[in-house]
């Protein structure tokens, strides 16, 4: 017998869909983000190492819902002033509306990359100096060293901290709403008030959250096996 | 052939941290074939001097000739560094390093921590570089352990393994610090083995060692270092027979 969602059944699904893209999206961004930030921190230029220290107590100070308004009205308005600039300039008439799958990829991004940069600061300094200190008597360049040796060491120590950090993200999405996306946490919202039947659909919301983080958790384990070769070694 | 080169030499090494003197102007003359080993007391600098030699630490003064190579340096801010990091890049690849803690990379097998370098830095490929990887390990009689990983030997085997993959370089000079200072006084002699093996066929050694046996036995020349500077040198017979000054006649102990 299906299951009948009045209507709203493929709009939940697209938000499904959307909440899935956007957390994905948001992820390599986060990860990009993280990645640099913690390496601007550990590096030798001052410089880099306070910016990337701004960025991360920053963010991680403030609420997301906060971030979330301030980057996309902000960044709307930032847009306006530099288009009406160049259409001053240019005599034309351009406007910019800032796309809010866009923003949400964005300020999602932005934040958790903030998050990933301390899970991955974290990790890099427990990787053993000696082995990165045998790379470079070896004659490995800086890239090359951490390609081959400091990544895939402080990815071991990493996993953790970022699938925590992925989790998080992933729930976060739900506060796209505010921005006018259209998520599945949206999309049931709107079904609720329409039908006052909650439950029909709010717990295949849940469930689809628990999907997505079911699949990811594979992801993940096949992640932990390969970065934990040499270390477990009660198998080989 | 460039036969006619020095394979290693250092000219009056000075190096501080942090305004702190720790070598205090340190040459040495590594020629083909010359065991050269370092003593002296903890903390006399050795493995700083060792290090300087593959820029590990960058000295402050003084110059770092392989094979006939000066490696450039400049100055700025005050601070002394290379001047091209693709020749320090270059000259690591010609002084393989064994570590006291043998720093084998604990994510690769061992056939893969012999290859590694040989691959990507020398550009060999992976077919020749694992061939000629598992004659290493045969040579270290470790050809049965080509698929383990580090943390699944024994102090002595990685040690063992860590020489074949600094072997797998064919590098100009072997620099060794304290490679068997971290491991059980069973496992020592192994290790022992092989160095007096690879010393017996020509190879150009500098060794930092607390193995009085090993200096007398091996080397061509024995450096005691104290307090950052070359305080004897010459050969195992004089230095360690015959030792001049009264702090090495403590550090060689009771006999003198
Ligand atoms: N990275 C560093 N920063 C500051 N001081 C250092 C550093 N490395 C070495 N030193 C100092 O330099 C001096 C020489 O150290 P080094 O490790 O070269 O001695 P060593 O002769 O190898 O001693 P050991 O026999 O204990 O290994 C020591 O006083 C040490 O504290
Ligand atoms: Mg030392």
């Amino acid at each position: 017998m299906p299951i009948n969602f009045y209507g709203y059944g493929p709009r939940l699904l697209e938000g499904a869909l959307l909440t899935a893209e956007l957390a994905v999206l948001s992820l390599i961004l986060a990860l990009a983000l993280g990645l640099l930030a913690a390496s601007a921190k550990l590096s030798r230029s001052g410089p880099l190492r306070v910016l990337a220290t701004i960025y991360s107590t920053a963010i991680r100070g403030v609420p997301e819902l906060v971030l979330m308004m301030l980057l996309f009205y902000g960044g709307q308005i930032g847009v306006n002033m530099l288009t009406d600039r160049i259409n001053a300039w240019a005599g034309t008439d351009y406007f910019i509306n800032l796309n809010p799958f866009a923003a949400g990829v964005i300020t999602l991004g932005v934040i958790y990359g903030a998050y990933m940069c301390e899970t991955f600061r974290g990790a890099f300094l427990a990787v053993d100096s000696g082995q990165i200190e045998a790379a470079k008597a070896y004659g490995m360049s800086e890239w090359l060293a951490f390609r081959r040796v400091r990544f895939p060491l402080m990815m071991r120590h990493a996993l953790p901290g970022l699938n925590n950090n992925w989790m998080v993200l992933l729930k976060a999405t739900a506060l796209v709403s505010i921005i006018g996306l259209t998520d599945m946490v949206r999309i049931a919202d709107q079904a609720t008030k329409a039908t006052h039947l909650p439950f029909l659909f709010l717990i295949p919301v849940g469930l689809g959250y628990l999907a997505i983080t079911t699949v990811s958790e594979i992801g993940v384990a096949w992640l932990r096996r390969r970065y934990d070769t040499g270390f477990n070694t009660d198998g080989a | 052939m460039t036969e006619s080169y020095t394979p290693l030499v250092v000219r009056d090494l000075h190096k501080s941290f942090n305004g702190n003197p720790v070598l205090e102007g340190l040459s040495l003359e590594a020629h083909v074939g010359d065991v050269i080993t370092l003593i002296g007391s903890s903390g006399s600098g050795k493995s700083t001097f060792l290090r300087c030699m593959n820029l590990l630490e960058i000295p402050n003064e003084g110059d770092v000739i392989v094979h006939g190579e000066p490696v450039k340096f400049c100055v700025k801010r005050g601070e002394r560094h290379p001047a091209d990091w693709k020749q320090v890049e270059r000259i690591r690849g010609k002084l393989s390093m064994v570590f006291q803690g043998f720093n084998l990379w604990a994510h690769m097998t061992l056939i893969g921590n012999v290859i590694e370098a040989p691959v990507h830095v020398l550009g060999l490929s992976k077919k020749e570089a694992r061939e000629r990887g598992m004659a290493l390990l045969e040579r270290v009689g470790l050809a049965d352990r080509a698929d383990y990983f580090p943390a699944q030997l024994s102090g002595g085997q990685a040690q063992r393994g860590a020489i074949a993959r600094a072997l797998a370089m064919e590098p100009e000079v072997m620099l060794f610090d304290e490679p068997t200072s971290a491991l059980d006084p069973e496992l020592v002699g192994d290790v022992l083995k092989v160095m007096r093996e690879l010393a017996d066929e020509g190879r150009t050694m500098v060794v930092v060692t607390h193995e009085m046996d090993f200096a007398r036995d091996v080397s061509s020349q024995v450096i005691y270092l104290h307090k950052g500077q070359i305080a004897e040198a010459g050969k195992p017979g004089d230095i360690l027979e015959k030792p001049g000054t009264p702090q090495l006649k403590q550090f060689l102990g009771p006999r003198f």
